[in-house]
């Protein structure tokens, strides 16, 4: 039967098109039977599995593109298994066949610097996948070497020094935002479903439904201006534990215009270590990065880029994950403070940093180290500031080793074990002690442990009257974000 | 590069297409199963232009379905090492930029983009000439050289270059 005459895809600019092709074609078709042989010995595995195993070849058609010229090839070592039409190099021009042996000269020096799909990204040549470091958030199957890296940094950083930027690794959960599954949303919460704002356009909401993740999202207040103000500075990644799905989903709330990320958005699923973020997917010298997160030992390797954010907790799971037996923001229908909040505060920090590091350094950019003015920074926070603690520690423990006196020492302020009259604070969680009382007598400020907690976050000297010492011992039921 | 060849599948048939409509329920379900997809091969099946022939059905036993072999012409669509192709560029970053022709991926690394050209950050990265003259950004048009190209099942990637004569952007879509 001929079912070919009424193909109802038949149409004659197709029949035009295909005679053209096959006047074309068969100009080659000598060599037919070497080039299938060839063929068929050189088909990679890889291929063999991506091919479609019904779609045979009319062998007529399938070879007449390779063919004779394919066949000459058979002596010489394959460097490309896959490359059938590798004939065209013979075919081309004079002047192609020059550029063609140059290539091949150069593929002897090429290094291989990264891949893209499996091939070296500048001689084209097919190279071993598991070298070097994968790039998949910036595009699928592209891997870079660490020669690679450290040029691309190098050069990189020429361009951002030049525009007076530094880098900027930000954490998404508790630091710009907060979500919940919807299925751990408790009864006091269910307000809030009547108040997600569009996803239309997200650049003025703050509150998300993701129907697709089960998820209501969260941004933290203030982060909009943040991240507005910190792209002037910075150029900005954002690097999460989340999954990619997630992430990206993330980067289209808080950048709806794509003015912020361009691509630099990495998950979980990008890193190089299981439960720790890395520099290393990071194409900046780590000399230039600073990193906010709420999650230390996630740094482990690079506690001097990190500024620690306080975690900003807005939904009832996500307190209770953290072991705070108290009412969520959400749930008494409150929230950070927008304008001195944790992200406020932090970028006036980084703003600090930054003008330090371009306009107070003397020596030569590329000596500078972004590491270094964050030290500095910090310590301005509490110079001046002599501490003492009283009945903060256990008696046996080792008082420099407490975090909260490396935390204070960080501040800039000095600690110390022994009373004398130039202590200025004493942190006390009890008013009953020798200590305390000294600090009431001799007008001295008494203050609560959270005090340099939150001076930290806050990166300025807090209050002290916002953080008394009561007389029961407070472990209070104040949500730990509330104004 | 554009191929009109024959292939050849066995389509696999459920009973309830059978009757005076077999046919075309055949050439349909081929032209799903087939069209844009990819093979090593032959590359990107872009579209079925004819049916050259239906063998006789095969009864597959136990489930009533049938399986036809099809011989049917198709356009196929493979970027060969060397080729010159038109590309759309999808995305630009410190490395080089990546670029779209149809199914087909092309990343030119910043290896082969001519040295004459400089990244610039922001929120349109983009490589420019220093006299600012030409300027390759999101959604400009390139012609580029091919020199690796590799066939998954879904896509095809290539590596490209824009460091030889006659090519690189052909339209800006920022003049334009
Ligand atoms: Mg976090
Ligand atoms: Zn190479």
């Amino acid at each position: 039967m001929s079912l070919a005459a009424d193909s109802p895809v038949h149409s004659s600019s197709s029949d035009d098109f295909a005679a053209f092709l096959d006047g074309e074609l068969s100009s080659a078709s000598s060599a037919r039977e070497e080039a299938l042989d060839e063929d068929g010995q050189s088909s990679s595995p890889a291929n063999e599995e991506a091919e479609d195993e019904n779609a045979s070849c009319a062998p007529e058609e399938e070879d007449e593109d390779e063919g004779d010229l394919e066949s000459k090839r058979l002596k010489r070592p394959r460097m490309e298994q896959l490359e059938v039409a590798e004939c065209f190099e013979e075919s081309a021009t004079d002047e192609s066949l020059v550029h063609n042996s140059e290539a091949s000269t150069s593929k002897e020096i090429c290094t291989h610097p990264g891949s893209f799909g499996g091939m070296c990204i500048r001689c084209g040549q097919r190279v071993a996948e598991e070298s070097g470091v994968t790039f998949g958030y910036i595009h699928r199957g592209l891997r870079l070497g660490n020669d690679e890296i450290v040029r691309l940094r190098n050069t990189d950083m020429k361009n951002l020094l030049r525009h007076k930027k530094l880098y900027l690794v930000l954490d998404l959960d508790h630091t710009l935002l907060n979500s919940t599954q919807l299925n751990h949303m408790t009864a006091e919460e269910e307000y809030l479903w009547s108040q997600t704002d569009s996803l239309q356009d997200v650049s003025k909401g703050s509150l998300f439904m993701l129907n697709l993740l089960q998820m209501m999202t969260k941004l933290r207040p203030f982060v909009r201006t943040f991240l507005q103000e910190a792209s002037q500075m910075f150029e900005m990644y954002i690097y999460t534990m989340g999954d990619r799905q997630y992430a990206l989903r993330m980067a289209d709330l808080l950048d709806p215009r794509k003015e912020y990320f361009n691509g630099r958005v990495i998950s979980r699923d990008d890193g190089t270590q299981r439960h720790q973020k890395g520099l290393d997917v990071v194409l900046g010298q780590e000399s230039a990065v600073l990193i906010l997160d709420d999650t230390e030992h996630a740094w482990a390797k690079h506690k001097d880029n990190l500024i620690l954010m306080e975690r900003y907790h807005f939904f009832a799971s996500s307190c209770h994950q953290f072991g705070f037996n108290c009412k969520s923001l959400s749930e008494l229908k409150t929230d950070e403070n927008e304008s001195e909040g944790a992200l406020a505060c932090v970028l006036k920090a980084l703003r600090k940093i930054h003008h330090t590091f371009f306009d107070e350094l003397e020596d030569s950019l590329d000596g500078r180290d972004v590491r270094q003015v964050l030290k500095t920074v910090r310590k301005d926070v509490l110079r001046g500031c002599k501490i003492i603690f009283s009945r903060v520690f256990p008696t046996q423990f080792q008082a420099d080793n407490h975090h909260l006196w490396k935390i204070a020492e960080h501040l800039g302020a000095t600690c110390t074990t022994e009373l004398d009259p130039s202590v200025t604070h004493v942190v006390s969680l009890e008013v009953g002690t020798d200590k305390s009382r000294w600090a009431v007598k001799h007008n001295k400020f008494l203050v609560h442990p959270r005090w340099i907690e939150a001076t930290n976050f806050f990166w300025q000297r807090q209050p002290e009257e916002n953080f008394p010492v009561s007389q029961q011992k407070n472990e209070g039921s104040v949500p730990p974000n509330a104004e | 590069m554009f191929f009109h060849i024959v292939l050849e599948r066995n389509m696999q048939l459920h009973p309830r297409h059978f009757g005076r409509n077999l046919r075309e329920n055949l050439v349909s379900k081929l032209m799903k199963d087939v069209e844009g997809t990819c093979s090593g091969r032959h590359g990107f099946v872009v579209a079925i232009t004819g049916i050259e022939s239906v063998g006789k059905g095969l009864i597959r036993d136990g489930t009533g379905f049938v399986t036809f072999p099809v011989k049917y012409q198709c356009v196929v669509f493979r970027p060969f090492k060397g080729e010159i192709l038109e590309a759309v560029v999808t995305m630009v970053n410190k490395m080089g930029f990546f670029a779209e022709a149809g199914p087909v991926q092309i990343f030119v690394s910043n290896h082969l983009i001519p040295d004459d050209m400089e990244f610039q950050s922001g929120d349109m990265p983009n490589y420019t000439t220093s006299d600012g003259s030409v300027k390759i950004q999101k959604d400009s048009e390139v012609r580029l050289k091919i020199i690796g190209t590799r066939v998954d099942a879904t896509v095809i990637f290539c590596i490209g270059t824009i460091k030889d004569d006659f090519l690189g952007v052909i339209n800006d879509p920022a003049t334009a």
